[in-house]
């Protein structure tokens, strides 16, 4: 793991106590460089993408293509002064902190394209960031509630249905990959596909998994509880500045976690002929990323209840098949 | 006094999903809703007022704000009032440069409904691609008269000016683009696209009863199924000269208006061909004076613009303005049926629901 590198390097200069500090600060370092910087290039990408696909030119002005733009937008964002009037100052402030603390926590463990490019190893690095992607039902409703808005609490209200429903199935996908690979450690699960991917034994927990994926990160179409036609920005609609910029990073973080998960736990990971496994990793995350971006700029938004009957009904069902398929190929 | 169970919503005037000025006070319960009231005349100018104290001609302007998403239509409606008063009569390009220009905001009015249901819906990109296509024909109309979204190009007795050389070359290219747009690309956006189909099937349905009772005319009265079109019951302009289809729908519901209004947009554009073909040579303006005094008179002039049966009364008194000018708006009856038709409905159908009516709150509060 990266950590270890960097100390093994810090502690050629630095006695040992110091170097776990200086070591501790160089990681957070790099992990918020990471974290901050994901929502500024993805967001480029997609402000491009959806450009393409609305015929528009996307930003052009600010750097090269306008790769500066989304930059110059997160230092807009913090200049901005916060307004806001007769809020609960305790979860208000509480959310958007929890929320930017949860994807530098993912950032932190997840390999990124190599069995020893992580930050910090945890022998259940899938278990981990299945409960820093679920947490988000509580910090939804508690945004809604500290707003003191009606648009707010109804999104809160929403997320927490939307949430809760598809978390079951989110866990029970993931929990059928981990017992193919006898696993859930990242690193063993991509080690276990040197021969098949996952997602060609399980095509249907693909696509269950991606669904699921972009309903508990709230991505357009699924973007529910913060619908902003009827409820302008649902459980967000308070927030303003940096807060509201600690959201959009958020929301790119998870985004790609969700797309690197897909790859990891169903694509192969960074495996591959030939090329590097990085070169893979990138290639098959750049892939991922495209396709599931698309939906939000070609689909409508399904209604709150049809989505909820939807995922009850279908993708929770559909998944636990799957894991029974997967039991049964084990016993095999 | 009563005591409220649940949440009591002001939706809009100032909501970014309810065109414009309309604000609707919902009662909602978890996320349905219980009981809605509309509240209109946020946007209320005056206008009929304003009428009486201007010239005839000088009343143009005026309606080109009136419903500013199909300002043809309604100088071609002011346009036919006056004329029907003074009793001139305008020469035969005249009438065609009528019909092509009002079909042709026709067509843009629907595609700027085609946008904002498909904005409504989440669905950003559906505004753009409309907007897109309404561009082609907004430069049409930029061409012919100099303006866009307020064009002020019919006058009294004919049209200010005549239309350009080449304009059908590029009339014609720009409607095979609207047509082949519709015909292939929203497809896969709208007209089929499962998840639009969910969300506007049965939803704010109308059905013929409650059409009645409300007096709601135009795309959301064929929507149930009632096929009246004043283009065809009495016709006026070149309508009785040109040959196209009532679209008519079934259910009622968002879905049906949709279609209705999609269906409409193609046949526009056979009429503008047809008219474009049979454009007749001559004059295109009856010479009338800019301050002109119509006898005592009531005159009453009804068309089908966009949004439904738009009708002006007009009572004059030998003056040089208007004694009293009544104006009947579409939008206006089809909103007082929101009231019960969002009830039960979710939340998120209320923005649907609104914007399948079509309302452009200029031409509601006047």
């Amino acid at each position: 793991m990266i950590f270890n590198v960097i100390y093994g390097e810090v502690a050629r200069f630095v006695t040992a106590g110091p170097a776990w500090v200086v070591t501790m600060l160089i990681t957070f370092v790099l992990v918020f460089a990471i974290t901050a910087l994901v929502p500024i290039f993805l967001g480029w990408v997609e402000r491009k993408y959806s450009a393409r696909i609305q015929s528009r030119y996307g930003p052009v002005y600010v750097g090269p293509f306008g790769l500066l733009q989304n930059f110059a937008d997160i230092m807009k964002l913090i200049g901005k002064r916060a307004i806001s009037t007769n809020v609960d100052r305790l979860p208000y402030e509480f959310v958007p902190i929890v929320l930017a603390t949860l994807s530098f926590a993912m950032v932190l463990i997840i390999p990124f394209g190599g069995a020893n490019l992580e930050f910090i190893s945890v022998p259940y690095s899938l278990l981990f960031l299945y409960v820093f992607l679920a947490v988000s039902p509580l910090l939804v409703l508690m945004a809604g509630w500290g707003e003191n808005n009606k648009y707010a609490m109804l999104g809160g209200f929403r997320g927490v249905g939307q949430i809760a429903t598809y978390e079951l199935a989110l866990i029970v996908t993931m929990i059928s990959v981990a017992f193919l690979a006898g696993s859930y450690n990242i690193v063993d699960i991509v080690n276990g596909q040197s021969g098949l991917w996952y997602g060609a034994y399980l095509p249907v927990t693909l696509i269950v998994f991606a669904l699921t994926g972009l309903a508990i990160i709230e991505r357009a179409p699924f973007d529910i509880p913060e619908a902003s036609q009827e409820l302008q920005a649902g459980w967000k609609v308070e927030y303003s500045g940096i807060r509201y910029g600690l959201f959009l990073i958020a929301d790119y973080v998870r985004l790609m976690i969700v797309s690197i998960l897909v790859v990891y736990l169903f694509l192969g990971g960074w495996l591959g002929p030939v090329l590097p496994g990085f070169v893979w990793f990138i290639i098959k995350t750049a892939a991922v990323l495209l396709i599931i971006m698309a939906p939000r700029w070609t689909l409508p938004r399904p209604r709150i209840d049809q989505f909820i009957k939807f995922g009850w009904n279908w993708l929770l069902p559909l998944s636990i098949v799957n894991l029974v398929m997967v039991g049964g190929l084990l016993l095999i | 006094m009563e005591t409220l169970k649940g949440i009591r919503l002001n939706v809009g005037p100032v909501h970014p999903a309810t065109h414009g000025v309309l604000k609707v006070v919902v009662d909602i319960e978890g996320d349905t809703v219980n009981k809605a009231q509309v509240e209109m005349g946020f946007l209320h100018r005056g206008k009929e007022k304003m009428a009486e104290v201007r010239y005839f001609s000088n009343y143009y302007p005026i309606v080109d704000k009136l419903d500013y998403v199909s300002a043809i239509n309604m100088e071609v409606l002011y346009a036919s009032l006056v004329e029907k008063a003074a009793g001139i009569e305008i020469p035969p390009r005249a009438v065609y440069i009528r019909t092509i220009m009002a079909e042709i905001q026709r067509i843009m009015s629907h595609l700027v409904y085609i946008g904002s249901i498909g904005e409504d819906l989440g669905n950003i990109t559906g505004m753009f691609w409309a907007l897109r296509e309404r561009e082609l024909l907004m430069d049409l109309v930029e061409e012919v008269s100099g303006g866009r979204l307020a064009p002020m190009y019919m006058t009294t007795g004919g049209s200010f000016y005549d239309l350009p050389q080449h304009f059908d070359e590029k009339a014609e290219k720009a409607l095979v683009r609207v047509e082949t747009k519709i015909n292939k690309d929203y497809n896969s956006m709208f007209t089929k696209n499962q998840l639009f189909l969910m969300r506007t099937k049965g939803v704010g349905v109308l059905d013929r009863y409650m059409v009645k009772k409300y007096g709601i005319t135009g795309p959301n009265m064929r929507a149930a199924g009632i096929d009246r079109d004043l283009r065809k019951s009495e016709p006026y302009l070149a309508y009785d000269k040109v040959d196209f289809d009532v679209v008519t729908g079934e259910d009622g519901d968002a879905n049906s208006r949709f279609m209705v209004r999609v269906g409409e947009i193609l046949q526009s554009i056979r009429i503008v061909r047809q008219c474009l073909r049979d454009l007749p040579e001559g004059p295109y303006v009856t010479k009338t004076p800019w301050l002109m005094k119509i006898p005592d008179k009531r005159t009453f002039v009804r068309q089908e613009t966009p949004r439904g049966e738009m009708a002006m009364y007009m009572i004059t008194n030998g003056g040089t303005q208007p004694y009293r000018l009544k104006i009947r708006s579409p939008t206006f009856f089809a909103l007082r049926a929101l009231e019960e038709i969002l009830v039960g409905v979710k939340v998120a159908d209320i923005v649907v629901t609104i914007a399948s009516l079509d309302p452009v709150m200029g031409e509601v509060d006047r």
